[in-house]
């Protein structure tokens, strides 16, 4: 890596050298030490357990900078560009601590980091990222393709100071097919592939950007996609009698998708999700609260805790019961939020006003379940902002949305498109995406901002930023990848955005796809006893439910094919998949003349969104003719295409 | 949720590092697996049969009856120990079973209960927590044998309640370690059967495509469909999944077992063991009696003491109970007396067999008073000791720490648990 301090200001590069320094440890500039980089993970491992939220032996709190400066009772932790009048570095270099005989002390390696980060005088990430260019002027809305260059230019400056090299661009075939099941949340028809296949406009990648975002489908997919990230993994349920609100949890899932075709912005929709009251019945996002609540019930600390994390990209689940040990939340942070939620109270039937955890509005106890603090009543107040002064009497939630959703709140922009982008890339700019904070920077700082900024300043209009994001290079990348190789070359390349993942289809987007390629509205690949209604992992709702159960993904990681033996199987023998393609027998029905080939071109066309090789072709031309009748040929064929790691996963 | 954070100091260290510097997402980075492999220990050495009585069985009508009680105590092959006049096989094997009457268990709500007693942690509303069968899969070499290491079946009901039926959900273990259901052990596992014409002709057609994509494709996604995948026609195909047919054992024996979806599941379940899975999950359900437990335990104590006494004695003549560990228990007790209401501060759980040193008694309940069995008087077992004790008769480390959501760890059982040293071998 040839890294001269000296090139030109204002250039990208030179700025984004340190993102690539924290992101690629391989190519790490040796020389440098950065708190977020390479100091803070040797204090979590060896020292914020005594030196952190939860105890501060001494007085001392090592989870910030300000923090470490202002030190404990023996005075400053550290001294600027002095380590050896520093306390921490004294107490660390003569093995005193980590205290105790039985504490495995710093390793030599881990020393030299602590020491040098004090010597050159405690740089930090967040400060050298602090002057990013986001190259498009903050407070304007641009064009599409004006954003999409510059989140190329972002993104390949970062692979260029990286040594990186980004790959190419995907086909049509793969784009069709990845940015159809991304926008619509289901495979594309032979039809709409043929047409878009065969079309000779220059601009046609655009152009399907621009259909697929105008029709419902994006909502609605965008919407249930919504409805999965506020879901927890098990469903809520009250009492013993167990009633989970799956019903209701998918109501919500369409009236978010819903809003979305109706063009409403993410502020408006945050707003009528925030501040909902009435019966779930009239007002589907009522179910919010109860669902991130608890035995049934809504509770303000399960509201803050969700709001923080879905709308505000900050996670307070430590801080509800004490200071988060390793970052820097304070329990009266988590308590603050809170009493925004204090004064209503909900179940899966309804939100009311005037009831809930806050005897008086504005005001809330740390219950006795926490671990600290217990009874100690907190104010609220707007995270890392100001106490809120109590004009109305009892709810504050419409305080604390005109607090959050306006362009220049810190969180509200920004966590939504982290969470856009890892929805398309399978990882955010800011990892975990709901932890943003000082001490985690995003790795393209510049792309953050000025995503942001463009989200804000379109009023955070949605389908802008995806258009943004769908027609970047970035975004086009190919998935294709030579075995062999470097694991950890490729994954520095895929985590830098230079290459497309392979992701896997969620549930909702199988069972569509699926549904599709055995023009099925209604199929149903439940277990064969269907009477009981309170099987063990069986047949407790209905298809689609056991769907969802069955193939449900990893959240966090849509790189991560987590289907085993059970999924296999069912796709492998289950007798639907084995039955009659109704969009297939239509097709027949239409062309009775159709040749074999062309049956099995239309059967490619409509499950990978593309036409067979000429190897695959004859392959396929092979075992048609060995068949004993065109129809066990052409269901043979569908159930090869449907059980392809290529239908499976989106390339 | 990713099946890469089943692991503990190793796993949390780098981990650690590693979002610190921005790398980690779900902890997918591939080099990331070659660590957490050469951390794995040695595989665990016992299986587990776990005989779930959903809804509360009664203690005082099973385990731990009382002389003024509803069900006269009768002695066992070992002296000195009393059970239920009706299980008289069980009594028969008392030296190959240990009885822990000192359950206190805090949660009287059955959803609660099961998830507390399933998984040794109180429900909260920041993550699922994975439930022993998970956690025994995690532990477990698994993956690479034709069989699941984790397998749950349904025994049916007799009565349609005791409230919602707990899922085992592996939670931040990963899906990979959810459990393989049988809805029916009369059926076997659903969809193992091969399906649709010329199989061969169209597995064949299939492996050329997927062949030639991992060439053009070479991701670890690919790679791991291709392994589940692959792992599924290997059960559907082996001789080991026959295992799931307990049509294929003599008449004799499915006799001693019983007709019972009960006895049947219990036959389902050994023949599992023996064919390579590490632990099963049997669950009854309709034991919430509410209207008195005699009436109703005294008519199912025949079909169960039938499927737990053979289940014990098959597994001693195979040389199998020393390495299975069969538990029998609910989600708590019934209230001393009739049984009529939820009672989770004495209760009682049968163990058998996994080189436990059994033929003993842990734990007491009191025989006097107003009101016999409503304490206990020696040797309380709460939850999480219970969880403790479970897991190292497993050979599990119960030390080991897991990442749960938000960089969180967590110890496979809750640190406060002292695990019952005089049960264990």
């Amino acid at each position: 890596m040839n890294w001269q301090p000296t090139i030109t200001p204002g250039c990208v590069v030179r700025r984004l050298l340190l993102a690539m320094a924290l992101f690629c440890p391989m190519t790490a500039l040796a020389e440098d030490s950065l708190l977020e980089r390479d100091v803070l993970p040797i204090l979590a491992r060896n020292c914020l357990g005594c030196h952190g939220g939860l105890v501060k032996e001494g007085g001392l709190d090592l989870r910030t900078l300000p923090a470490m400066l202002k030190g404990g009772e023996s005075g400053p932790a550290i001294e600027k560009g002095a380590a050896a009048r520093s306390e921490l570095w004294k107490q660390i270099a003569s093995d005193n601590m980590p205290a105790g005989d039985d504490r495995e002390k710093l390793s030599p390696a881990d020393k030299a980091l602590i020491k040098r980060w004090i010597d050159d005088g405690l740089p930090t990430v967040s400060e050298r990222q602090k002057d990013v260019d986001p190259l498009l002027t903050p407070g304007q809305v641009h064009k599409p393709l004006e954003v999409a260059t510059a989140i190329d230019r972002h993104v390949e400056s970062f692979l260029q100071a990286s040594g990186l090299q980004a790959v190419g661009v995907c086909d049509d075939e793969a784009f069709l097919r990845r940015v159809t099941l991304d926008l619509s949340g289901h495979v594309p028809t032979a039809a709409e592939a043929v047409s878009f296949l065969d079309s000779k406009d220059q601009g046609k990648r655009q152009k399907l950007v621009e259909t697929l975002l105008a029709k419902p489908d994006f909502g609605r997919q965008f919407g249930r996609t919504w409805r999965e990230w506020i879901c927890p993994p098990e469903l809520p349920s009250n009492g013993n009698a167990g009633n989970q609100p799956y019903g209701q949890a998918r109501a919500m899932g369409d009236w978010i998708g819903k809003k979305i075709t109706a063009g409403d912005s993410w502020a408006q929709i945050t707003r009528e999700i925030l501040t909902v009251q009435g019966k779930v019945g009239d007002h589907p996002q009522g179910i919010f609260y109860a669902l991130v609540g608890r035995g049934g019930g809504t509770t303000a600390d399960g509201s803050a805790r969700a709001v923080a994390r879905l709308f505000m990209g900050v996670q307070l689940q430590c801080a509800r019961c004490h200071d988060d040990p390793y970052r820097d939340w304070a329990q009266s942070e988590h308590w603050g939020l809170a009493a925004f939620f204090g004064r209503s109270r909900g179940d899966f039937e309804k939100i009311e006003i005037g009831k809930g955890d806050s005897k008086k509005p504005g005001v809330i106890a740390i219950p006795g379940s926490a671990f600290k603090n217990q009874g100690q009543t907190i104010k609220a107040a707007f995270l890392r902002g100001a106490e809120y002064k109590v004009t109305r009497t009892d709810d504050l939630r419409p305080a604390l949305a005109d607090w959050l959703l306006t362009k220049e709140n810190r969180f509200f922009s920004s966590s939504f498109v982290n969470r856009a982008w890892f929805y398309l890339f399978a990882r955010g700019i800011v990892n975990p995406i709901d932890d943003f904070r000082d001490l985690n920077p995003p790795s393209h700082p510049g792309l953050m901002k000025m995503l942001s900024a463009e989200f804000a300043a379109s009023n955070f209009d949605i389908k802008h930023l995806f258009r943004c994001l769908c027609n970047s290079r970035a975004y086009q990348r190919t998935s294709r990848l030579a075995p062999g190789g470097d694991a950890r070359a490729r994954s520095a390349l895929t985590t830098a955005f230079g290459r497309m993942p392979m992701r896997l289809m969620t549930a909702d987007v199988l069972y569509d796809s699926l549904k599709r390629a055995y023009g099925d509205d209604k199929l149903d690949l439940r277990t064969t006893i269907k009477d009981s209604t309170v099987g063990m992992a069986a047949p407790v709702g209905d298809a689609w439910l056991e769907f969802q159960r069955r193939f449900g993904i990893n959240e966090e990681d849509a790189t991560d094919f987590t289907h085993g033996v059970a999924q296999m199987l069912t796709m492998i023998n289950h007798p639907r998949l084995h039955e009659r393609s109704k969009s297939l027998d239509a097709h027949l029905k239409k062309n009775p003349q159709a040749e074999p080939d062309s049956v099995i071109e239309w059967l490619y066309l409509s499950t990978l969104s593309r036409r067979p090789t000429a190897t695959e072709s004859a392959e396929a031309r092979a075992f048609v003719d060995k068949s004993t009748s065109r129809d066990v040929a052409f269901d043979g064929v569908l159930w090869m295409l449907v059980n392809r790691s290529e239908f499976l996963l989106i390339r | 949720m990713t099946r890469l954070n089943n692991d503990c100091t190793v796993d949390r260290r780098d981990l650690l590092k590693l979002s610190a510097a921005g790398l980690v997402s779900g902890v997918s980075v591939p080099w990331f697996e070659s660590l957490v492999a050469s951390g794995i220990d040695a595989p665990r050495k016992k299986n587990c049969i776990l005989l779930w009585m959903d809804g509360g069985p009664s203690q005082q009508h099973t385990f731990d009856p009382k002389t003024k009680g509803e069900f006269a105590p009768k002695p066992t092959a070992v002296p000195g120990i009393h059970i239920a006049e009706h299980l008289p096989q069980l009594a028969s094997l008392m030296d190959d079973i240990v009885l822990v009457r000192s359950m206190t268990t805090e949660i009287n709500g059955h959803y609660d209960a099961k998830y507390f007693l399933h998984t040794g942690y109180k429900r909260t509303t920041a993550f699922e927590h994975p439930s022993v069968g998970c956690i025994s899969s995690s532990q477990s070499e698994g993956g690479s044998g034709d069989m699941p290491a984790f397998v749950t079946i349904d025994a049916g009901f007799d009565r349609n309640d005791g409230g919602r039926l707990y899922r085992n959900v592996p939670g931040y273990l990963g899906p990979a370690h959810a459990p393989l259901v049988v809805n029916d052990p009369n059926e076997g596992l659903e969809n193992l059967a091969v399906t649709g014409a010329n199989v061969d002709a169209r597995l064949q057609l299939l492996a050329r495509s997927e062949s030639r994509f991992a060439k053009q494709f070479a991701t670890p996604a690919v790679t791991a469909k291709q392994a589940a995948f692959e792992r599924a026609v290997r059960l559907m195909r082996s001789r080991r999944s026959r295992a799931f047919d307990v049509d294929e054992e003599p008449e004799s024996l499915r006799a001693a077992y019983g007709s019972h979806k009960f006895g049947r599941s219990c036959l389902l379940a050994r023949r599992l063991v023996e064919a390579g899975v590490s632990f099963v999950e049997i669950v009854h359900r309709g034991w919430d009696d509410h209207s008195g437990a005699a009436k109703p335990i005294a008519y199912r104590s025949p079909w169960m003491d039938a499927g737990m006494a053979t289940l014990i004695r098959d597994l001693k003549v195979r040389g199998m109970l020393d390495d299975t560990l069969v538990l029998w228990m609910g989600e708590f007790g019934r209230t001393p007396g009739d049984g009529n209401g939820h009672f989770s501060k004495a209760w009682s759980t049968m163990w058998a067999g996994g080189g436990l040193k059994t033929g003993q008694v842990i734990g007491k309940t009191s025989e006097d008073g107003k009101n016999p069995g409503g304490e206990i008087v020696e040797r309380p077992v709460p939850t999480q000791d219970f969880m403790a004790t479970l897991c190292l008769a497993l050979g599990m480390d119960i030390h080991r720490e897991f990442m749960a959501p938000g960089n969180r760890p967590m110890p496979m059982v809750d640190k406060v648990a002292k695990p019952i040293a005089e049960m264990l071998g």
